[in-house]
């Protein structure tokens, strides 16, 4: 199994893994290189995007193309903490309390429809995204690395459904958008099942492993020797701090966010075959990192303004960074 | 015209008794005006609306609103021969449309749009067919002092025509599943094709009662003013008086033959009977029919002696005063004494004003505006954060890049370059930049947009240069960067001789 030893190295292994899951989830290249983005800095993922985009087929060629183990779980009204966790049961035959381990016991999870459980299950996978362990009757599991959540929402369909906390949300690195594939695309897709090429099930049995979480791990280690000049960084805070007092935005992104644009740059730079941040770099993450730790005001909304168009605004107005 | 076949009693009235009038009217009618509003109005508004909804635009629906005194006139010519017994059909209405139609059109259509008293005036230019000095005569005549109130009945059925559109606006609000998540301000202010034709068909529905209302409000007070004026109810009471007369004559000649054949002495005329027509006449006037006479309150606005009139009442007298077309009020009445030509300059300046700027959005929706037309960049004056302003750059670049080169300042040196290249490029290559624009993405418009010209390749290698100095921290060496100032001032002199 491959594992980099220099930057090219490591540039070199995340595009073989881009591109082998760009095989598989047609026309969807700018969510493969965000997933690996935030995997490769260690943060977590929150997708949203309406059904049958191939959100479940990214999570498990992810995992089979990285060697790594992947549960998925549907998020439901009835949805108690213990079964994201788990909880002791009591063995009648060896008459002991057993740790039966919940389905986070895992390296990607992808938790389905995250904002259809309640609060207190959705606050289950605070500690485990936070502190990577799990606790269970007072003893705590540490989780194997490389640990990554992926969770889902459905932007349609809001009804019966409890918005995450901004104090969840803060622990996603990215917030992913992920949009219908383009007409050309699209015909590529229906063609490759059609053809045979790909099954229609999209299974992804005929993915290779390109690497391991020993191979990711070195990955994640040489992305911080990227080299971020303090001009880019100020630049990275500049952007982060207008979110603060701009006009439009009535809730701002915490010190978090800088640390996780700045990570993210890096391992940005790093996929781009570079061993320095360039101010392109900060802008390229700065949505993703960014569009989650937002809130629009009121004012904002009655306009009819976005996330995404208040982002647009803010990257257009805070100065690149000078001389 | 025919008083004497007129429905509805024609006696002088206050101008507000004579909405009334108008009202009743419209209540008595309003199944066959909606059939002529619908008959004239529905296709029109339908192909608008449609135009409107596959162009995107606005402009359609508010050229069927700017048509509202055209689609008016077949509810008015309805009216005033319903109003004497004779009733149009829709065949007939069609038929004689451009006798009732044409008539000032062009002038409520244009300037006379946005008069106050369009229903009435409406009246004179479609029934009575005057032109010229004798129209104006005629407006004035029928416009002078006391006020017909027109003004203010316009005002009144306008707020009543937003009030129910906002009203239906609120009840299908009301009736759309709670499913559908629909916002309020979504609602009433998306810029969606849905709400635009929910809106206007609301609208619509709603005209479909206020137009016919508004006619005929404006028809009973153009009746009530002629009334007043040419004395119509003398003139039916006349006609009347002369019936029973006629009728009383025959009987009294009958009666004075009976009378008379036994007499002995010859009869001879007596002027008793004529004394007693003329007293039965002046009874007749004197009487309730004619001379009504009733309890009124009317306020009024009193001079003060004192002339300490706020300025809130001035206005509002004046405005009251003035609010009606061609309302002649005493010289001493007015508050303000502006001239009226001050008045009627500022007017037309309002409508001039408005009128070009309607004629510039109209312009620039299809796309024919000045707007569209100059369609070059604005020169920026920061890139990547960097001045490029020219009064901001050295005025001899070689000189200022040595010096740089000679305190072994790479960095200055590469940044005074691109600073004087893209100040250059820039006026040559416009191309949109915001503030937060990098170097990588100017570079990148720039192709984008003008291909790869010389100076644009040389901006890629002086930006790669300049990328690897200031972010990769691996400066190059000082003869690479006379290099590419060399070749820059090369690319200078090129493109001097060339221009």
């Amino acid at each position: 199994m491959t594992q980099p030893t220099t930057l090219a190295d490591a540039t070199q292994l995340a595009q073989d893994i881009e591109h082998h899951l760009n095989q598989v989830l047609i026309g969807q290249q700018q969510v493969v290189r965000e997933v690996l983005i935030a995997l490769v800095s260690g943060g977590h993922v929150l997708i949203e995007g309406v059904p049958g985009l191939g959100k479940t087929l990214l999570v498990r060629s992810l995992g089979k193309v990285l060697e790594l183990d992947f549960n998925r779980i549907q998020f439901t009204p009835d949805l108690m903490p213990t079964d994201v966790t788990g909880h002791a049961m009591y063995d009648q035959k060896s008459e002991q309390f057993r740790i039966r381990r919940g389905p986070a016991f895992t390296q990607l999870l992808l938790a389905d429809e995250i904002n259809r459980a309640p609060a207190k299950t959705q606050a289950a996978l605070l500690e485990v995204m936070q502190e990577r362990q799990i606790t269970i009757e007072g003893k705590a599991f540490t989780l194997n690395e490389p640990y990554m959540v992926l969770a889902t929402q459905n932007p349609l369909d809001q009804e019966g459904t409890y918005p995450l906390p901004e104090a969840e949300l803060d622990r996603f690195l990215f917030k992913v958008l992920i949009d219908y594939p383009d007409h050309a695309d699209e015909t590529r897709l229906v063609n490759m099942v059609l053809d045979g090429t790909i099954r229609a099930s999209l299974d992804v049995e005929s993915l290779t492993h390109v690497t391991d979480a020993a191979g990711l791990k070195a990955m994640k280690t040489l992305s911080d020797s990227v080299l971020i000049d303090d001009e880019v960084l100020d630049y990275a805070l500049r952007i982060v701090r207008a979110t603060r007092d701009f006009s439009g935005l009535s809730h701002g992104a915490s010190p978090r966010a800088s640390i996780a644009l700045a990570r993210a740059s890096r391992v940005q730079a790093l996929f781009e075959g570079r061993d320095f941040v360039t101010p392109d770099d900060v802008q390229q993450v700065a949505r993703p990192v960014l569009r989650h730790r937002i809130q629009l005001s009121a004012d904002a909304e009655i306009e009819g303004q976005t996330p995404e168009t208040a982002l647009g605004r803010l990257l257009e107005q805070v100065e690149a960074p000078k001389q | 015209m025919e008083l004497e076949k007129a429905s509805a009693r024609l006696a002088p009235r206050s101008p507000w008794q004579a909405v009334d009038l108008g009202t009743k009217l419209y209540r008595q009618w309003a199944a066959p005006m909606l059939w002529v509003w619908l008959a004239f109005t529905l296709v029109p508004f339908g192909l608008m609306l449609g135009w409107s909804l596959l162009a995107d635009t606005l402009w359609p629906l508010f050229l069927f609103w700017w048509l509202k005194p055209l689609w008016e006139r077949p509810l008015l010519a309805w009216y005033s021969h319903a109003l004497f017994a004779e009733t149009l059909t829709l065949k007939q209405l069609f038929q004689r449309w451009r006798q009732y139609a044409l008539p000032g059109l062009a002038s409520q259509l244009t300037w006379r749009r946005f008069s106050p008293a369009r229903s009435f005036n409406t009246c004179v230019w479609q029934l009575e067919g005057a032109k010229g000095e004798q129209l104006s005569q005629r407006l004035r005549a029928l416009n002078s002092y006391p006020s017909n109130r027109a003004g203010i009945m316009t005002i009144v059925v306008l707020h009543l025509e937003q009030f129910m559109a906002m009203g239906l606006m609120v009840l299908l609000y009301t009736l759309v599943p709670w499913q559908f998540s629909l916002e309020w301000s979504d609602w009433f202010y998306d810029q969606s094709a849905l709400q635009m034709a929910i809106a206007s068909a609301t609208l619509y529905l709603v005209m479909c009662v206020t137009e016919p209302l508004y006619v005929a409000c404006g028809f009973a007070l153009y009746l009530n003013k002629r009334t007043w004026l040419e004395g119509w109810d003398l003139q039916l009471g006349l006609t009347r008086l002369g019936r029973h007369r006629a009728t009383r004559t025959g009987a009294t000649v009958l009666m004075l033959l009976a009378l008379l054949l036994p007499l002995p002495e010859p009869a001879t005329a007596q002027p008793a009977p004529r004394n007693e027509e003329q007293q039965q006449v002046i009874e007749l006037l004197a009487g309730p029919d004619y001379m009504p006479f009733e309890e009124r309150t009317e306020r009024q606005w009193k001079n003060r002696d004192d002339g300490n009139n706020s300025w809130l009442e001035e206005f509002w007298k004046h405005f009251f005063d003035n609010l009606d077309d061609d309302e002649k009020p005493e010289p001493s009445s007015r508050p303000f004494d502006i001239p009226d030509a001050v008045l009627w300059i500022l007017f037309w300046t309002l409508f001039a004003g408005l009128a070009i700027w309607l004629l510039i959005k109209v312009l620039d929706q299809l796309g024919l505006g000045s707007r569209n037309r100059d369609n070059t960049p604005v020169i920026p004056t920061h890139v990547a954060g960097m001045d490029i302003r020219r009064q901001s750059l050295p005025k001899n670049l070689r000189q200022a890049v040595e010096t740089a080169l000679a305190a072994n300042d790479i960095r200055l040196a590469l940044s005074l370059m691109l600073r004087s290249a893209l100040a250059n490029l820039l006026r040559r290559y416009p191309v949109a930049l915001a503030a937060g624009s990098t170097e990588q993405q100017c570079l990148r418009n720039l192709k984008a947009t003008h291909g790869e010209p010389l100076p644009i390749l040389y901006l890629q290698r002086l930006t790669q240069a300049w990328i690897s100095t200031a972010w990769a921290h691996r400066p190059v060496d000082t003869d690479a960067v006379r290099t590419l100032l060399a070749d820059w001032e090369q690319i200078s002199t090129e493109e001097a001789a060339h221009a």
